[in-house]
């Protein structure tokens, strides 16, 4: 109204934030049930997490793929004619592709036998193919080198710590009341959050010393709804509360505690995706 | 030194027998009449609520000393187009001939990777609707009107600019319109920091409105309402 | 890293869609530069498309274009590389004009009405059903009186067809909209140097004041005369000043923005007036040679205007009146250019006569670089032609203002009223007053309402707007894209002439507009026996347009209207270089204009059977062809007297002020300090009422917030986006505030072509809506994607008439406004006037005509003026 301007729409709508946090679950879940092999006290969780990862590829992918306007060609990804290796897209696809092929041998592996040394290597293999996801979704956001926030390299360790806090609360939610299980995802929790903290506050920092682009994307992601969601919700009732919680857990009535803290963990994982994918996408809107 | 250090081994500026297109923004004849706007929709009968071209404004100075800056804006067909690279499947891709960065539609997943690694917004993603061109949801950008080059006339928006603010022509040329233009005139182009060596040169241009601004934050309370209209009301 | 090459070689690779174009593609011819038009081709498909040249209508400017048809659609719209003035290109407006021809909204089939007038349920019917009813309305009407048969339009770009129909029917009863235009303008210019308007040279000027005008957005002639600011500007370094009440586009581009109080630039004119002759600065062999008046008298008369009386009065510091009226004088060649900003007002006659007085003064008139004459270019009419009306028309040429040459079409309404002419047949044609008028709906909806007053309205239009809203029967005229109309504009320094052809076969039933007129005649006279059958013999409308240009000398030898079906424009100066954008002759040159036109030499042959007076005027055949000036036959100007009248004496005739004069608006001087001047404006992409269902541009502007400068607005408490409420003396709205720093504080400025309430769909925002019947066009699919919500509000309904007791016009950018925040019961879009204030504004207005009662107030300084009884009755008109 009274000058011209012109709208532009973000990019990636919030759905995509749904797929990361989808994402980061499942991958924290592979490295769980890859976890049970090698530390005796989350046995419990192997199949749980085995299956739970394989429920959730289904639907992120389902999401994923329903986020393109193109549904239907999704298979041009995989079609070798056309794939171009410099988008981290490409190769996220081929991950998620051998990652599910991976998940499938493994819960068939883990159907046949108990213990197997092949359910180990398929294991590995599928935690590995894991790491890739939420290393490729940082990575997705990080080659978007005109993007404050998204440009910092980090963003693949960020997004590993958030899938495996994520994870391991998810873990700590489906092992209630086994106190041994909780004990070792308590420390995943807590070193995972607590690094998720730092990687946020260092990022956060540079941001705000930056030009004016980054300047702005500052303001823009400490202030308003923005900053409610990404401060209020993501880092302080998210991050910090959950550590504050964790270390006293260790104290206190451990089971309460812990799974509070998981839940916080898993909401405050949320709301982060979600700014951080969101926030540095508004200033462009405006320009 | 002699060797030249290229950075991305499809560059076509300054390569000889190679043609690179570009186009020169002269600020300083934009009068901020929108017919290169309108001009292109035309062309290319793009929906309404995105455009490969557009027109922003500012009004800045205090009362009484106040003027009115236009900043025409496209696609700047980049030598080293982020689009380009992030493309999972090669939907998008540079066309050696001429430096036109273009959009296979067919091919297109539209994953809008390219729509989030465009530092200036040029690529939109089509709506569903539209008066008679079957393409749809997918993503859209301005081609420097390469249908209407490789016929030897200019682009649509240049072919209808009142002010001729907007030349264009082939930059390896030395004899060129648009050469000589940068030759001889300061330039600048948008957002250099982000090294996508862009094809759209500004004469003219104040850098306070080329930049990123805080008022870019602070927007006049103007937009608001349009701003939240756009948001509420269009549905891709 | 090595990218992969695979298909990104060359574009021959380029896939399906891009990939027909590129496969069609000739390889591009190295270092050449592009064409600039002339020629298009599908994006999707890559077929050359059909070129038909036309001339654009979508406002008024006449730009030569070509259309390029796709699928017997028309795809693309693009200026016309041979026309000497467009130079290829188009405005915004111009770009989108096939939206015109593909409203979805668009009226296709002849329409009665079958409820009440406005309740907007129709009937279709056939043609001859319409004729036949129309014509026995007509017949009883012939019966009466013909003048009882009234025909106002707005456009008229028949080149004499509308004019043809009044007169075959003995009708004087016409009326055109000019009083709601420019008409002051005209009418401070006529008397003084001939036409109505000037050419200013502003591609070779130096220096250019400008009054008022909004040329880059608006303004004649927007697109040729944009071109050439920006040219002179850039490329030969010219400084321009831009007086006006906010920052127009013009004003933001131009080197110097000079606020002024509205109304006061006449002011600001006689004072630079002032300073040039004060110091001499004058070109006085031009005043004394060429002009009425010697520079004596001149001298003596601008002493009264000091820049620090002008100051007081328009705000500018007179400090700037010296430097700007400095710079004017001595920079050459330098010119002026104005359009609504001064003439809109209650004297705006004589506005216009001291803004024009400067490039006079100084000399630079006719000169390159400086202020010409318009160049234009007539063509004969068929024959045989009808004769004039027996009887002249009250409403055609009210007594009460008889130098009002363009007429005073927005005071009719109230003379209706009063019973001063009776109607019984009211034509509306391309005009919509009920929108476009001070007054809009309260006055002229009111008039049409009422059946006693308009007993039959019949629209012929194309589109539901206003007024065609209110009609009994409407004949579905075609859009320009689907008319024959001959053409010609004095807009640029070249003289033209062009046409308008169908690009294809008009819409549904409609039959564009000469075609229908003359339907309506054989209707009326079927077998000639009444005479009026002879005045239309034509088979078409391509008929018609053989008689006017298959005899035009030079046009007849290059082939007549064959000729201009070919390349829409004749004669073609050049080709259009695409290295300068200019248009070069064969040498590859820029091609030259002609100056100094008033200083041609009569021939011998000229002079044959002349007379010459004292005063050196050449007569021939009792009219003047020249006039005598240092012992040289020139042809001189084209007025009475053949120079130039810086006095005017007919105007003394009447009691006005026969000099450059500047009378302040007394209601003005009276304001409170909680007053401000209400003024509104056009914006570059809006085209009055007849844009806003064109999807392109609504999507641009839709909306019109009312303009109001930030100490203004931190004084009243109003922030952008607040609601406020805007009360004049004959009614209120209720807007949106936008606060800028680009008005004068003593203003608001509120943009016209927003808040319909008809004219479709999507002008009024009603997408949601059942198509009506009367709604015939195609739907567009991409309506889906409108966006915005927000159709802004209409200023008309609290506008006041006031007439500019010379010029007739009305004073738009006089009316004083209340502004306030919206108060708890105002809505968004409350707009209301009063029928009775506006009444009342009428009786006041003409309180100021010759005949009333305040005239002689306002004319001290003609106190030896004998009052209206001294005046021998003239026949209205004149100019
Ligand atoms: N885009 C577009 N172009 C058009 C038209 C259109 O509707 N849209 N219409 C055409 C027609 S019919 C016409 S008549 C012309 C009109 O063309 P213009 O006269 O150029 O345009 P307007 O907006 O009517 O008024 C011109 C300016 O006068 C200013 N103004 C108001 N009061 C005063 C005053 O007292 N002094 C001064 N100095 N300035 C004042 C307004 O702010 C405005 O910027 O445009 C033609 N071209
Ligand atoms: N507040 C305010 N009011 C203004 C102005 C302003 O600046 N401010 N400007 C004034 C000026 S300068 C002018 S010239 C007038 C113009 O006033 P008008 O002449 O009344 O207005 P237009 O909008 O040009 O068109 C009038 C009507 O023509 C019809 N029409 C459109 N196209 C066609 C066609 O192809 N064929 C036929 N038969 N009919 C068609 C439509 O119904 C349209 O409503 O408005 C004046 N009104
Ligand atoms: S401007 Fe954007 S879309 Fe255009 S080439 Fe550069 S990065 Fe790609
Ligand atoms: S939206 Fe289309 S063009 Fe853009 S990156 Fe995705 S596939 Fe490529
Ligand atoms: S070059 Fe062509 S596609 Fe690009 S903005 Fe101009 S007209 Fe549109
Ligand atoms: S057409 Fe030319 S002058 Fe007009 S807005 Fe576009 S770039 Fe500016
Ligand atoms: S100014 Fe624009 S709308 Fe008017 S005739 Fe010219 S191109 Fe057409
Ligand atoms: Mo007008």
């Amino acid at each position: 109204m009274g000058e011209y301007v012109w709208f532009h729409d973000v990019s990636w709508h919030a759905s995509y934030a749904v797929y990361f946090f989808i994402i980061g679950i499942l991958a924290g879940l592979s490295f769980m049930s890859y976890g049970s092999w090698i530390t005796p006290a989350l046995r419990p969780l192997r199949e749980k997490a085995a299956y739970g990862s394989m429920v959730l590829l289904a639907l992120g992918g389902m999401l994923l793929i329903a986020d393109l306007s193109q549904p239907l060609r999704f298979f041009n990804v995989l079609n070798p004619a056309y794939l171009n290796f410099t988008s981290p897209l490409a190769w996220g696809s081929l991950n998620i592709v051998a990652f599910g092929v991976c998940s499938v041998l493994y819960i068939l592996e883990l159907r046949k036998a108990e213990d197997s040394a092949r359910g180990k290597m398929l294991a590995l293999v599928t935690a590995l193919l894991a790491l890739g996801l939420p290393v490729y979704t940082g990575y997705d956001l990080s080659v978007h080198q005109s993007r404050p926030v998204w440009n910092t390299p980090i963003m693949p360790v960020l997004f590993v710590a958030l899938a495996v806090a994520s994870g391991s609360a998810v873990g700590a939610l489906l092992t209630g009341g086994n106190d041994a299980a909780q004990k070792v995802l308590r420390e995943y929790m807590l070193w995972s959050t607590g690094a998720v903290g730092v990687i946020l506050v260092s990022i956060l920092g540079t941001t705000n010393y930056g030009g004016s682009a980054q300047e702005l994307t500052f303001i823009i992601m400490t202030t308003g709804t923005m900053g409610m969601i990404f401060i209020g919700v993501g880092l302080l009732a998210g991050t910090a509360a959950p550590v504050a919680l964790l270390l006293a857990a260790h104290v206190r009535e451990q089971q309460t505690g812990l799974m509070l803290s998981a839940v916080l963990i898993l909401v405050g994982s949320a709301a982060l995706r979600y700014a951080l994918l969101m926030g540095p996408q508004q200033l462009q809107t405006l320009y | 030194m002699s060797e030249e250090l290229r950075v991305s081994p499809i560059e076509t500026r300054g390569i000889a027998g190679k043609r690179r297109f570009a186009m020169v923004v002269d600020t300083r004849r934009c009068i901020g009449c929108m017919a290169c706007q309108v001009a292109c929709k035309a062309e290319y009968d793009t929906p309404l609520g995105v455009n490969r071209t557009w027109v922003p404004y500012k009004v800045v100075g205090k009362y009484p000393n106040v003027k009115r800056q236009f900043l025409p804006r496209l696609c700047n067909h980049c030598d080293d187009a982020p689009c380009v690279r992030n493309c999972p499947v090669d939907a998008t891709f540079k066309v050696e001939d001429g430096g036109f960065i273009l959009q296979r539609y067919e091919r297109c997943i539209g994953c809008r990777s390219c729509m989030a690694a465009c530092p200036y917004n040029a690529r939109f993603m089509l709506p569903s609707h539209r008066t008679y061109t079957p393409i749809t949801n997918v993503v859209d950008k301005c081609t420097f009107c390469f249908h209407r080059v490789s016929q030897n006339l200019v682009p649509a928006c240049v072919q209808t600019c009142i002010g001729r603010s907007r030349v264009f022509g082939d930059i390896n040329d030395p004899n060129s319109e648009v050469s000589y233009l940068v030759a001889n005139n300061p330039t600048q182009v948008l957002r250099p920091e982000e090294g996508t060596k862009p094809h759209v040169f500004y004469i003219g241009a104040d850098r306070n409105a080329t930049e990123f601004g805080r008022d870019a934050y602070h927007k006049p309370e103007v937009m608001e309402p349009e701003r939240s209209a756009f948001k509420r009301n269009f549905k891709i | 890293m090595e990218m992969p090459k695979v298909t990104r070689r060359t574009f021959l690779k380029v896939s399906a869609t891009t990939g027909a174009a590129a496969a069609a593609a000739p390889r591009l011819l190295n270092a050449m530069e592009h064409e600039l038009g002339g020629k298009d081709f599908g994006p999707v498909t890559g077929a050359e498309r059909k070129a038909i040249p036309i001339n654009c209508h979508v406002c008024n400017i006449q730009d030569g274009a070509i259309a390029y048809v796709e699928n017997d659609r028309v795809v693309k719209l693009e200026g016309n590389p041979e026309h000497v003035s467009t130079r290829g290109r188009l405005c915004a407006k111009g770009n989108a004009g096939m939206w015109y021809s593909y409203d979805p909204d668009r009226i296709l089939y002849p329409l009665k009405r079958v409820g009440a007038r406005g309740e907007g349920k129709w009937k279709r019917i056939t043609w001859d059903e319409a004729l036949t009813e129309l014509a026995g309305k007509l017949d009883a009407a012939l019966k009466e009186d013909p003048n009882t048969i009234m025909l106002k339009y707005g456009r008229n770009r028949s080149g004499g067809a509308v004019d043809r129909f009044m007169k075959t029917l003995g009708s004087a009863t016409v009326v055109n909209h000019t009083s709601v235009c420019e008409s002051s303008k005209k009418i401070g210019m006529e008397p003084t140097w001939g036409p109505d308007i000037e050419t200013p040279d502003f591609a070779n000027a130096k220096y250019v004041l400008n009054f008022g005008s909004n040329i880059l957005e608006a303004a004649y002639f927007h697109n040729p005369l944009s071109q050439r600011v920006t040219e002179g500007r850039v490329d030969n370094h010219m400084k321009i000043v831009t007086f006006d009440v906010r920052l127009s586009n013009t004003a933001g581009f131009s080197d110097e923005w000079v606020p002024v109080h509205p109304g006061t630039d006449g002011a600001v004119a006689l004072a630079m007036g002032h300073v040039i002759l004060r110091d001499d600065l004058q070109d006085s062999e031009f005043i004394e040679t060429w002009t009425n008046v010697t520079v004596k008298e001149l001298k003596e008369h601008y002493k009264q205007f000091t820049p620090e009386w002008a100051s007081k009065i328009s705000g500018v510091p007179a400090e700037t009146i010296e430097r700007i009226a400095t710079e004017f004088a001595t920079t050459k060649p330098a010119t002026l250019f104005t359009y609504r900003g001064p003439a809109k007002h209650l004297y705006g006659s004589y506005n216009e006569r001291s803004c024009m007085m400067l490039p006079i003064m100084t000399g630079n008139v006719e000169k390159k670089g400086g202020y010409c004459l318009p160049r234009g270019m007539g063509w004969p009419q068929p024959s045989p032609e009808p004769g004039k009306p027996k009887k002249d028309s009250y409403l055609a040429h009210p007594t009460e203002y008889p130098l009002a040459g363009h007429k005073v079409s927005h005071l009719v309404p109230f003379w209706i009223a009063d019973g001063k002419q009776k109607i019984n047949v009211y034509f509306t044609y391309q005009d919509n007053p009920v929108y476009t008028n001070p007054g809009a709906m309260a006055v002229w909806g009111k008039l049409f309402k009422d059946e006693k007053l308009i007993p039959y309205l019949v629209s012929m239009s194309p589109f539901m707007g206003e007024e065609t809203a209110l009609a009994d029967l409407i004949l579905p005229d075609c859009p320009y894209l689907e008319r024959w109309e001959p053409e010609s504009m004095p807009n640029s320094l070249w003289p033209w002439l062009g046409i308008r052809q169908p690009v294809h076969k008009s819409l549904g039933e409609s039959r564009e507009n000469r075609i229908m007129m003359r339907d309506i005649i054989w209707k009326l006279d079927p077998d000639g026996k009444r005479g009026m059958k002879q005045f239309w013999n034509f088979k078409d409308g391509e008929d018609y347009m053989r008689h006017h240009f298959d005899n035009v000398p030079g046009l007849k030898e290059a082939g007549g209207l064959n000729f201009l079906k070919k390349h829409g424009v004749w004669p073609i100066y050049g080709k259009l270089n695409p290295k300068t954008g200019k248009v070069s002759d064969k040498t590859g040159r820029e091609i030259k204009a002609e100056y100094g036109l008033f200083k041609k030499e009569l021939s011998a042959a000229d002079m044959a059977g002349t007379a010459t007076d004292k005063n050196g005027v050449i007569t021939k055949n009792g009219k003047a062809i020249g006039v005598k000036r240092n012992g040289k036959n020139y042809v001189g100007f084209p007025t009475g007297n053949r120079i130039i009248n810086v006095r005017v004496d007919k105007w003394a005739e009447y009691g006005f002020n026969p000099m450059p004069t500047f009378k302040r608006i007394p209601w003005h001087e009276a304001m409170k300090d909680d007053e401000l001047v209400m003024v509104t404006f056009k914006l570059n992409v809006m085209k009055q009422s007849r844009t806003a269902a064109v999807k392109w541009l609504a999507e641009i502007a839709h909306s019109n917030p009312m303009w109001i400068g930030t100490s203004t607005a931190a004084k009243l408490g109003i922030k952008t986006g607040d609601l406020v409420r805007v009360e004049s003396k004959v009614g209120h709205l209720v807007t949106k505030a936008y606060v800028t720093e680009g008005i004068h504080p003593r203003t608001v400025a509120i943009p016209t072509g927003f808040g319909h309430w008809e004219y479709g769909r999507l002008a009024t925002l009603k997408l949601k809506d059942k198509k009506s019947e009367a709604s015939h066009g195609a739907d567009d699919p991409d309506l889906n994607n409108v966006w915005w919500d927000d159709k802004g509000v209409h200023p008309n309904n609290i506008i006041p008439v006031v007439a500019d007791p010379i010029g007739g016009s009305q004073g738009w950018y006089d009316t004083v406004v209340k502004v306030t925040k919206a108060g708890p019961n105002d809505k968004y879009g409350d707009s209301q006037g009063d029928w009775e204030k506006h009444y009342a504004a009428y009786k006041e207005t003409m309180r100021y005509a010759y005949t009333g009662d305040l005239h002689r107030k306002m004319h001290p300084e003609m106190a030896s003026w004998a009052g209206p009884g001294s005046v021998k009755h003239h026949e209205g008109g004149g100019h």
